[in-house]
């Protein structure tokens, strides 16, 4: 079973953890008991080649797909097997891996939804929702750098403008940690950059933590403070970018390459 | 604003309407302003929660026979009787919503058909209580509200207060997190909505005002029967609301407009065609006029969608 032993107790500061994470599809162990530690003020990178379980892994952190056994624990409260609208209400915040937002609303529509439901406003059926929380939502959209097209409407925007709005999207509800999964896909590479530097320089200043997937090295070595390195469903390697980098199992499962050996080490943060 | 500017124009016409036209009109404008209500709280789901009820004559008929019952049987007047339509059809759409939210597309649909179904069924079996086939005659509103100028007035005002709500709702925080269901469930959930319950609230919206839009075409029609439940009469307000345009709030009362005076213009001279001709017109319309005759008003304005 994997199940929690003592040495497992929560610490109050981790915001998030998974004990014996496990899922099959099947004949198929897609997550094989990953236990996960991810501390306040965490800005984690998950990697792992593919079909390593990373996005099942996700999916079962946010309640999109019902785990077969173990823990999930956010802020020390066990919240294993809850639907996605609970865990959201106690902090967990996401974004997809193929963009996720409500294209027929406005830009400021879409984060002035997500505010009012926030501050559960969302049954309120007589006020004019157009005038409440519109200066916070601009706020957002100033951080995400899109306050210049607040009034268009979102699903005409460009694609990294996009995953910038689901980012502000995913704030508005003052999650304690953001989960991302391959927030720079279909990105190129120096958007890839730019989008990881503002969830960064987010976190920085807000104490936020954060967890993501993603495939470019380059992107995972700059921005992670740790990462996780998942392989066949269970966790191969954890450590600083550097450990992970010179880990020797991990650098076998990338196919013998040194792992992100083109990231300039300065990058790292 | 074009939007207060339409509306200005429109309710002067409204206002000064009786004293221009025949009583035949008048019953034609009540008519309309009735089904419009109708098709706009239909369109509540569709257009703003996207959720498509082909059952929603089951909300209409239990507002119009609890209209009708009240006052036959236990001898209410009108006035009182008729706030009681929505309280009813609410519970009739809080009992099947329950599980026809559960579903989506097309089973949504068969769902909210099947439960539609019943109500008829129970209706038409029913007769000591509904009079069967028979349906309850003799339904009419008080001396004071009979004239068909009278009861114009009396009709659009209550309609006019009911499309305030369902616009204000439309535009409320309430309304905000139903559209952010139609665009997307899934994001939905991670901003903290629940939407099962969210559409099962609209669903009781809904069917709450088209109760009460069956409650003024009782007393308007002096009688109610059967078929007011029938599943014919649930693709009213869908052929009405696409007509109009399902993605603006004023397109279900501009479809009923267009709906009623063309069966009148075609029924008068060919009323066999008339089936064949709303058929051609609604293709026409779906092909050609995604938006719905507002969508020839242009793109801005009240008929933006997503918009209101």
């Amino acid at each position: 079973m994997g199940a929690a032993g003592p040495e497992l107790a929560t610490p109050g500061d981790l915001v998030l953890q998974t004990v014996g994470l496990r899922k099959h599809f099947g004949g198929v162990t897609a997550v094989n008991g990953v236990d996960l530690a991810v501390p306040a003020g965490d800005l984690r990178a998950i990697i792992g080649p593919n079909g390593a379980g990373k996005t099942t892994f996700f999916n079962l952190v946010t309640g999109d797909l019902a785990h077969d056994s173990g823990h999930v624990y956010l802020a020390g409260a066990d919240v294993s097997g809850l639907p996605p609208h609970q865990l959201a209400r106690r902090g967990l915040g996401r974004t997809f891996q193929i963009t996720s937002i409500f294209r027929r609303l406005s830009v400021l529509e879409n984060v002035q939804t997500a505010l009012l439901s926030h501050h559960r406003r969302h049954y309120n059926a007589l006020a004019a929702a157009r005038r409440l929380y519109r200066d916070e939502a601009m706020g957002l959209l100033e951080r995400v750098g899109l306050s210049g097209q607040a009034a268009k409407p979102s699903g005409i925007m460009s694609h990294g403008d996009q995953r910038r709005l689901e980012m502000a999207i995913a704030l508005a509800s003052a999650p304690r940690v953001l989960l991302l999964d391959e927030p720079t896909a279909g990105m190129a590479p120096r958007e890839r950059l730019e989008l990881m530097g503002l969830v960064a320089g987010i976190a920085r200043d807000t104490g936020l933590t954060v967890v993501f997937t993603e495939h470019d090295m380059d992107v995972v070595f700059a921005t992670a403070k740790r990462i996780t390195v998942l392989h066949q469903g269970a966790v191969l390697a954890e450590g600083a970018p550097a450990e992970v980098r010179a880990n020797l199992d991990v650098q076998r499962v990338y196919l013998g390459q040194p792992v992100g050996d083109e990231a300039p080490a300065r990058g790292a943060r | 604003m074009v939007f207060s500017r339409a509306l200005a124009v429109l309710l002067v016409a409204a206002a000064v309407a009786p004293l221009v036209l025949p009583p035949f009109f008048l019953q034609l404008l009540t008519e309309i302003a009735i089904i419009g209500l109708f098709a706009t709280a239909f369109n509540l789901l569709m257009g703003f929660g996207g959720m498509v009820s082909f059952g929603h004559a089951a909300y209409f008929a239990l507002g119009a026979y609890t209209a009708a019952l009240l006052v036959k049987k236990a001898g209410w007047p009108v006035l009182l009787a008729l706030p009681v339509t929505p309280v009813v059809a609410a519970a009739g759409a809080l009992l099947f919503g329950f599980f026809i939210v559960r579903l989506s597309h097309t089973y949504f649909a068969m769902l909210s058909l099947a439960f539609g179904q019943i109500v008829y069924t129970v209706i038409f079996k029913w007769k000591g209580l509904t009079g069967g086939d028979d349906g309850l005659l003799d339904v009419w509103p008080p001396a004071a509200l009979k004239s068909p100028a009278a009861y114009y007035y009396f009709a659009l005002g209550v309609v006019g207060l009911a499309m305030w709500a369902l616009a204000a709702i439309v535009d409320s925080p309430f309304g905000y997190a139903l559209k952010a269901v139609r665009e997307n469930p899934r994001r939905a959930r991670f901003i903290g909505i629940n939407v099962r319950r969210h559409q099962l609230v609209a669903f009781v919206i809904s069917g709450a005002f088209s109760g009460l839009a069956g409650g003024l075409f009782a007393f308007y029609n002096g009688s109610v029967f059967p078929d007011f439940a029938y599943f014919t009469k649930s693709f009213e307000p869908l052929v009405v609301a696409l007509l109009g345009g399902v993605q603006s709030f004023g397109g279900p009362l501009a479809g009923a407009f267009a709906f009623k005076v063309l069966e009148w213009l075609i029924s008068r001279q060919w009323p066999v065609y008339w089936p064949l001709f709303l058929g051609s017109v609604v293709i026409v319309v779906i092909v050609v006029l995604p938006q719905g005759f507002v969508g020839l008003l242009g793109r801005r304005g009240w008929a933006r969608p997503g918009q209101s």
